[in-house]
């Protein structure tokens, strides 16, 4: 039982990483125009 | 903002960096008004003034529309403003010599939001900036939810005595440090909103949502630090990131839905192209932006690109997709020497193009003057609803103080979450986008396939329709007539005479002469004759003369015109006639004679039935001659006709139907009827020719389709279904669902699930409008309305 009074902090620390990692993401345009790649193929260049 | 690196530069800084907000004196220049807007034309009171298209930022609901109307019709020399929450754009009518537009701008700013002109590189910048933000706020609620969902299940299913005190306050403290930046970030544009509205003293949509979020972040907060205190010790921070999750998919879906139905204007405005290869002073081809094209220049469009501008094609053939404009989708043939319209596809090699039109006076500019006006008006069912929005929240902010006060007594803890399933479970929202979002959804329908809805009030008007009528005969048919039947005089080949008759008749535009070319075209082509035609001489009202050059043969002096010209023999037909005979030895012989008649469209007798099927009562008034609109009605199945009318006669009979008490829609050619026009509930214009600037019917049909009067039409009467649905579903949602919270019965998650499915459910309806065009059945046999423009043609 006692693990959870360190993993329990170590979760909520996780959270705020993988938010970091996201903000990057969707600030990076990653999610701006998800047909794009998709369509990439089939234009010249 | 990528710069072309070839582009010069004068061209960059026209669609380089936009004033930013700071800087709204620059659009103060006059020079700059043009970008976006346009001066109002016409007589009477609003001569002189402009027309300006704005983008709006920081609305977040349809209840704002009204506060940013009333803050820009509050500013001295602003006529006219009308606010579209679904499109977020403003249009506003302002008098330079009143005031000017960095003015009224501020204006919207002390009202709490932002108006960006609407020029489209800043509108699209601002729509990819406002989608990110959307998204990452709703990536932050929905991470943040479910970890503290892990957080309170132990709570939920622990036996007495098996949670010790300390682990569970360790899960509060975990479940409130990720609930805090849901609340501080993710709940952003709700507080800032209602915090707008407290300093405004006034209420919107936000205000409760925000009330109900602070409430239950207090109560739980209090919950978790001092279990002791006056609100006890529940903690409800699983309710509250649920809600704002479910909210803002609400709106985030919402958003999408709705650009999505923006996306066709967009569409429209996006497609011309952003420079071209102008042909220089030494012959050679430069880049240069579409900006700086003029009347006289000559630009090559290479395949794959958009025409830039209206013009005339003086180098090469081609295909263009006019889909855009005239919704056929078919690609269609463009030779030298043919018109080209700005924003139609070049779809098959590069051609040289004369410019004969640019920026505001090309049809395309027309047309998307015409669907950015109309997609601001406000019909009249959403603005009932506006006016209901206020009063409406109002009580819903009263409803929750009572039942507050209420429950108070017994436990104040639980007395405030039944106030904040008040404040949350209400949607005015639903309530304000069930109209607009429905007319809108439907007018981008139509305009995707050649229909504008130059008033969208029109579409309610013809939902009501039971009386159609067909104002030309020209409605009808299609330009002029066709050739019906070839009778050869004896010993010729009727082929041939054919080729012959149709090489002269190209010489001429005269109706009947393009009805024989338009008959003898393919045979000319097919058969690989090469017939010339020298020395043209077309007499008025009487007919042509030329030599005629064929391979392998003699020249020969051809007529081709009335019985009369031609030296033939009176007719018997009924329908109009032409002669084709051959000077021949200071005689005229006889070659052949072509039967005419009117060429009604394929498809009129299937649109007729089919709208008589749908209960419409069809008539046709025309102006010409009674005998001519007798057979064109007896071919398009029309049972009631009248020939020989005036503009007078027309508006007497339609106005007797109105006396009737019939909703009279009117197709014509939106030219010559004004009167007629105006005096129908509803009015079509209809036809390739129709001068958009002018017009003033309530549809345009730039397509050459008459099914989509009727598919108009049912689209119509479904997209008022959709809206009643809307409507009544809006008005039921909240009746039922205000008393269950108020009675303490409705949990805060299930408030705010509630909400966001409720205005979800108002847009995704009407989404269904978004769907194809409602089908026109032909019957059997008849001629289906793809088919080829050839007209059916019998050899005697």
């Amino acid at each position: 039982m006692d693990i959870l009074y360190l993993l329990i902090p170590l979760s909520v620390a996780l959270v705020l990483v993988i938010l970091g990692a996201l903000w990057w993401a969707v600030h990076r345009g990653q999610f701006d125009s998800v047909e794009q790649e998709g369509e990439r193929i089939l234009r010249d260049g | 903002m990528s710069h072309h690196p070839s582009e010069p530069p004068p061209a960059a800084s026209v669609a380089g960096p936009l004033p930013a907000a700071g800087s709204a004196a620059l659009l103060d220049d006059p020079q700059e008004w043009g970008s976006f807007g346009r001066p109002v034309g016409g007589e009477g009171q609003s001569a002189g003034a402009w027309d300006s298209q704005v983008v709006l930022d920081g609305m977040h609901c349809a209840a704002c529309a009204l506060t940013i109307e009333e803050a820009l019709r509050s500013v001295p020399g602003v006529e006219r403003a009308e606010v579209s929450a679904a499109a977020r754009r403003a249009r506003v009518v302002w008098r330079p010599a009143q005031v000017l537009p960095s003015q009224w701008m501020a204006a919207v700013q002390r009202a709490g939001y932002q108006a960006l002109p609407a020029m489209d590189a800043l509108a699209r910048e601002r729509r990819q900036a406002e989608n990110r933000k959307a998204l990452w706020r709703w990536l932050v609620a929905g991470f943040c939810m479910m970890q503290v969902m892990m957080y309170a299940w132990p709570a939920y299913v622990a036996q007495p005595g098996d949670l010790s005190l300390e682990m569970e306050t360790l899960l509060r403290w975990a479940s409130w440090v990720i609930s805090v930046p849901v609340v501080l970030f993710a709940c952003g544009p709700f507080f800032s909103n209602a915090l707008r509205d407290i300093r405004l003293r006034r209420v919107s949509m936000d205000l409760p949502v925000a009330l109900g979020m602070l409430i239950t972040f207090v109560v739980s907060t209090a919950g978790t630090f001092d279990p002791a205190g006056l609100f006890g010790r529940e903690v409800y921070f699983d309710s509250l990131t649920m809600f704002v999750f479910f909210l803002l998919t609400g709106r985030w879906l919402e958003l999408r839905l709705r650009d999505r139905t923006a996306g066709a204007l967009e569409a429209v405005m996006n497609r011309l192209p952003d420079s071209v290869e102008r042909r220089a002073a030494d012959g050679g081809f430069a880049r240069v932006a579409v900006r700086r094209l003029a009347v006289g220049d000559v630009v090559r469009v290479l395949p794959g690109e958009a025409f830039p501008a209206d013009g005339c094609i003086v180098r090469g053939d081609t295909q263009v997709d006019e889909a855009l404009l005239t919704g056929e989708s078919t690609p269609v043939a463009r030779a030298e020497g043919s018109q080209v319209t700005a924003g139609s596809y070049n779809l098959q090699s590069a051609v040289e193009v004369l410019v004969q039109g640019v920026g505001g006076g090309t049809r395309f500019a027309q047309i998307v003057a015409l669907m950015e006006s109309a997609s601001l008006q406000k019909p009249r069912l959403a603005q009932l609803a506006d006016r209901i929005a206020r009063p409406f929240l109002v009580g819903v902010l009263i409803a929750a103080a009572l039942a507050a006060a209420w429950w108070w007594p017994t436990d104040p803890g639980h007395a405030l979450m039944v106030a904040v399933a008040v404040l949350i479970v209400t949607c005015p929202c639903a309530l304000s986008l069930a109209t607009p979002v429905a007319m809108l959804t439907a007018a981008g329908t139509l305009a995707r396939h050649g229909v504008l809805v130059r008033n969208l009030q029109g579409l309610e008007a013809l939902a009501a329709v039971d009386t159609l009528v067909f104002d030309k005969t020209g409605t009808l048919t299609r330009d002029g007539m066709a050739v019906q039947t070839v009778q050869p005089a004896p010993g010729v080949d009727a082929e041939a005479a054919l080729a012959w008759a149709a090489a002269l008749a190209h010489q001429s535009i005269h109706p009947v002469s393009r009805a024989v070319a338009a008959a003898g075209h393919g045979g000319v082509l097919g058969r690989g004759r090469h017939v010339s035609v020298e020395d043209v001489q077309e007499l008025a009202g009487q007919g042509l003369v030329g030599t005629l050059k064929e391979e392998g043969a003699a020249e020969r002096r051809l007529r081709l015109g009335s019985t009369h010209y031609a030296g033939a023999t009176a007719a018997d037909g009924s329908g109009p006639l032409v002669v084709l005979s051959e000077e021949r030895g200071g005689a005229l012989h006889e070659l052949a004679r072509f039967e005419l008649r009117e060429d009604v469209r394929p498809e009129a007798a299937a649109v007729v039935q089919q709208l008589q099927r749908e209960g419409v009562r069809v008539l046709l008034l025309s102006g010409d001659r009674p005998a001519a609109v007798q057979r064109v009605a007896a071919q398009a199945g029309i049972t009631e006709s009248h020939g020989d009318c005036t503009p007078s006669d027309k508006l007497e009979r339609m106005q007797a139907a109105q006396a009737q008490g019939r909703h009279v829609a009117m197709v014509g050619d939106g030219l010559n009827d004004g009167p007629v026009l105006a005096g129908a509930h509803v009015s079509f214009a209809f036809g390739k020719a129709v001068p958009l600037a002018q017009s003033r019917s309530d549809f345009v049909v730039l397509g050459e389709q008459l099914t989509l009067v009727p598919q108009a039409l049912l689209l119509a009467r479904r997209t008022l279904r959709v809206v009643r649905q809307n409507l009544w579903w809006a008005a039921c949602y909240n009746a039922l669902t205000v008393p269950l919270a108020v009675m303490g019965w409705m949990p805060a998650w299930l408030a705010g699930l509630g909400m966001a499915a409720s205005s979800l459910l108002v847009v995704l309806n009407a989404a269904r409008l978004a769907r194809a065009l409602p089908d026109v059945s032909l019957p059997a046999g008849g001629h289906a309305p793809a088919a080829p423009a050839q007209p059916v043609l019998e050899m005697a």
